[in-house]
């Protein structure tokens, strides 16, 4: 069995451990190994679980990204479940005849048929197209399940975020129960997304004792404690025939911290003289001007725009080498209006990337430090500002905890020693 | 084309449309000969719905109907081969199957990886231009190397070696946000053509009355509820009653082949992409 935590700090669930407020959990944690794990760069949702049901790297399966553009042009999509390109865990395992369950797992959207069922998670965003088998469909209407938060309305409502996310764990609840029963599965999976929305929204209400909604935040996590409690429960007094098949792993895809300064950077390439726009108040990066040397994307990737590569391209080959340089230094330099350095290291993509995909890698992926939030967005007039977004992700706090007492350090490790046991 | 035009041309009734489409064929025939112009035609509904299209004009022309040029990129539906075997049976139709056999080849199913150093001087030049320097790419038709070698190099070869100057292709405005800007008659370079876009204006809902008012044969792929076909193993349907009978004018067509875009988008700005 596999419960994934969406942003799940491992500093936090130590804390909340400590303070009892976890205490299922926390005995499970007593008994196996329970860790710090590093995750992707960028350090994102899409990224982080492809590279953990594919075992692979961005170069390897495809995916850089919420975002990237058509090879040779600007125009924008949305890389997909089919844009996948590495065997999936439960597309391994199947091959020896293995059933799963994949329950809210981001990045598999839209469902398509697996061994066993997957329902998909974020950005799921028709309930018809993330179900597989279909059959399914309303029966999870009739319970109630939800694949998300109604993030547009609890991002300015913190009593309707609450609710929001009961009703979606208890949705989660319901389709694990049906889910059990129905499918004789040799693996089941399970992610809780409502944590990532919840420190997006009111990161300070985790960190503040005295915020209103302090309680209501613990109070998350203490049900969360009592689904987690359940589960395990119920898996361990299920029949095996081997008990020793009985394992567990949890984990997280990143983790989190509060946000100083959201960092834009294609306001911060603009004012360096890198990149220009056709109007003033540009929507994408489909409207980048001409005379544009660099652009970037959510939400730190960088790209150089090379001429035999973008149809407004204006960087030759023998000039992309001394421009990435110059890009690393300039950034690496950048320093926050009270002299903080906001960014820990830029990388070069083959540093972070190879594979047969390595073509629609970016040419540097930038990772901040922790309160300095890094955004590829277009419309800024000042490189550094701030919404109403609480929290952030960071790279290397989120957590990995295995039954056998196996340890990882990257989340990339984790699909092989998930495999390993069919 | 300026919007109002655009908006114009996609309210006509299904019969003015019809014979706006006709006029642009009509121009195009009698611009090129029968051996410069070809009919991009992919089985699916909306090129079948042109290739009919062209059958009339050529008929009122009293001229023989244009060939047509088929890729086959590695990765086509079983039902879309039956129904051009129907079609090409039934009008009459001279097809020419384009596939770049130097790559599919190499490869024995879909995802084998393939060496780039096996590939022919074209494929080699070719794959060199899109700055892929790896070893080996896989072999997936939808893929960045893949889809250029098997459809783009594919279709470019044909061009060259067949001289044509005028290739004709079903794209329509309302099936994708990027196809709003596209004209009717729009040159294009390397290898230099023209391209010839008889029905921009026609709506999905459209070409499925066309289909059914003039008995126009259709893959049966639409009557499981797949609306777009692409390549097969990234096709998938958007729902399990037939094409025309799906809300077609508030769910997108090309779900099945990839997202709704705004919607995704909108999820992603509330968490602070974008």
């Amino acid at each position: 069995m596999v419960v994934g935590l969406d942003g799940v700090p491992f500093s936090l669930l130590a804390n909340l451990k400590k303070s009892g407020v976890i205490p299922k959990m926390g005995s499970i944690f007593d008994n196996g190994y329970f860790g710090k794990m590093a995750v992707s760069i960028p350090e994102i949702s899409s990224v982080s679980w492809s590279s953990f049901m594919t075992g692979k790297q961005s170069g390897e399966h495809g995916i850089y990204g919420f975002i990237d553009l058509e090879p040779g042009t600007y125009n924008m999509f949305f890389p997909n479940y089919l844009d996948i390109k590495a065997r999936t865990l439960w597309d391994e395992i199947a091959q020896n005849g293995k059933k799963s369950v994949v329950i809210n797992m981001p990045a598999t959207y839209p469902a398509r048929a697996i061994n066993g069922a997957l329902i998909s998670g974020f950005v799921a965003i028709d309930i018809n197209k993330a179900v597989s088998p279909p059959a399914l469909i309303p029966k999870l209407n009739d319970l109630g399940y939800r694949i998300d938060i109604d993030t547009a309305k609890a991002r300015h409502d913190p009593e309707l975020l609450f609710r929001d996310l009961d009703a979606t764990l208890n949705g989660r609840q319901h389709a694990v129960d049906l889910l059990w029963q129905e499918f004789d599965w040799d693996l089941f999976i399970i992610v809780i997304t409502g944590t990532d929305r919840l420190m997006h929204f009111l990161w300070t209400a985790c960190e503040q004792k005295d915020h209103p909604y302090h309680q209501a935040f613990v109070d998350y996590f203490a049900s969360l404690d009592d689904f987690i409690g359940r589960i395990y429960d119920r898996f361990m007094n299920a029949d095996a025939s081997d008990t020793d098949l009985k394992k567990i792993y949890m984990l997280s895809d990143h983790g989190f911290c509060k946000i100083n300064k959201e960092v834009y950077l294609n306001r911060w390439l603009q004012e360096n003289g890198y990149l220009k726009f056709q109007k003033n108040s540009p929507e994408t990066i489909m409207d980048i001007g001409s005379g544009s040397k660099v652009f970037a994307l959510d939400p730190s990737r960088i790209y150089i725009n090379l001429k035999s590569k973008y149809p407004l391209g204006t960087v030759d080959r023998k000039d992309y080498d001394p421009l990435c340089r110059e890009l690393k230094t300039g950034l690496e330099n950048l320093k926050s209006d009270s002299g903080d350095p906001v960014v820990k290291k830029v990388y070069a993509k083959d540093e972070l990337f190879h594979g047969p995909y390595l073509s629609a890698a970016p040419d540097l992926v930038v990772l901040s430090n922790p309160g300095y939030d890094l955004k590829g967005k277009v419309n800024s007039t000042e490189v550094f500002g701030r919404t109403d977004l609480e929290g952030m992700h960071t790279q290397d706090d989120a957590f990995f905890y295995s039954s056998t007492g196996a340890q990882i350090k990257s989340i990339f490790e984790a699909k092989e020693m998930i495999c390993r046991s069919f | 084309m300026e919007f109002d035009e655009i908006k114009r041309l996609t309210e006509l009734s299904l019969t003015e449309k019809i014979e706006h489409a006709k006029s642009i064929i009509t121009e195009g025939l009698e611009r090129f000969s029968h051996d410069e112009l070809y009919v991009a035609w992919t089985g699916g509904k909306d090129s079948t719905t042109m290739l009919w299209l062209y059958r009339e004009a050529c008929n009122a022309a009293g001229k023989p109907l244009s060939r047509t040029m088929f890729i086959d990129e590695g990765s086509v539906f079983e039902e879309i081969w039956e129904l051009v075997e129907q079609v090409k049976n039934l009008w009459n139709v001279e097809v020419a199957v384009v596939k770049n056999t130097d790559v599919s080849a190499k490869a024995k199913k879909m995802g084998d990886l393939i060496r780039v150093a096996d590939l022919n001087q074209r494929n080699r030049a070719e794959v060199a231009n899109l700055e892929f320097n790896d070893e080996f790419f896989p072999f997936e038709p939808e893929s960045f190397v893949g889809n250029h070698l098997m459809k783009t190099v594919a279709m470019n070869v044909f061009l060259e070696d067949h001289a044509v100057k005028a290739l004709s292709t079903a794209i329509r405005w309302d099936e994708q946000q990027a196809r709003v800007k596209e004209q009717t008659f729009s040159p294009r370079a390397n290898p230099e053509h023209l391209r010839i876009h008889p029905i921009l204006h026609f709506k999905e809902r459209d070409i499925w009355d066309t289909i059914h008012a003039h008995k126009i044969p259709y893959c049966s792929l639409y009557s499981q509820g797949y609306r777009s076909l692409g390549a097969k193993g990234s096709t998938f349907k958007n729902s399990d009653i037939p094409a025309w009978e799906q809300d077609l004018e508030n769910t997108p067509e090309r779900a099945g082949r990839g997202q709704a875009k705004e919607q995704v988008m909108a999820k992603l700005r509330d968490l602070g992409y974008m």
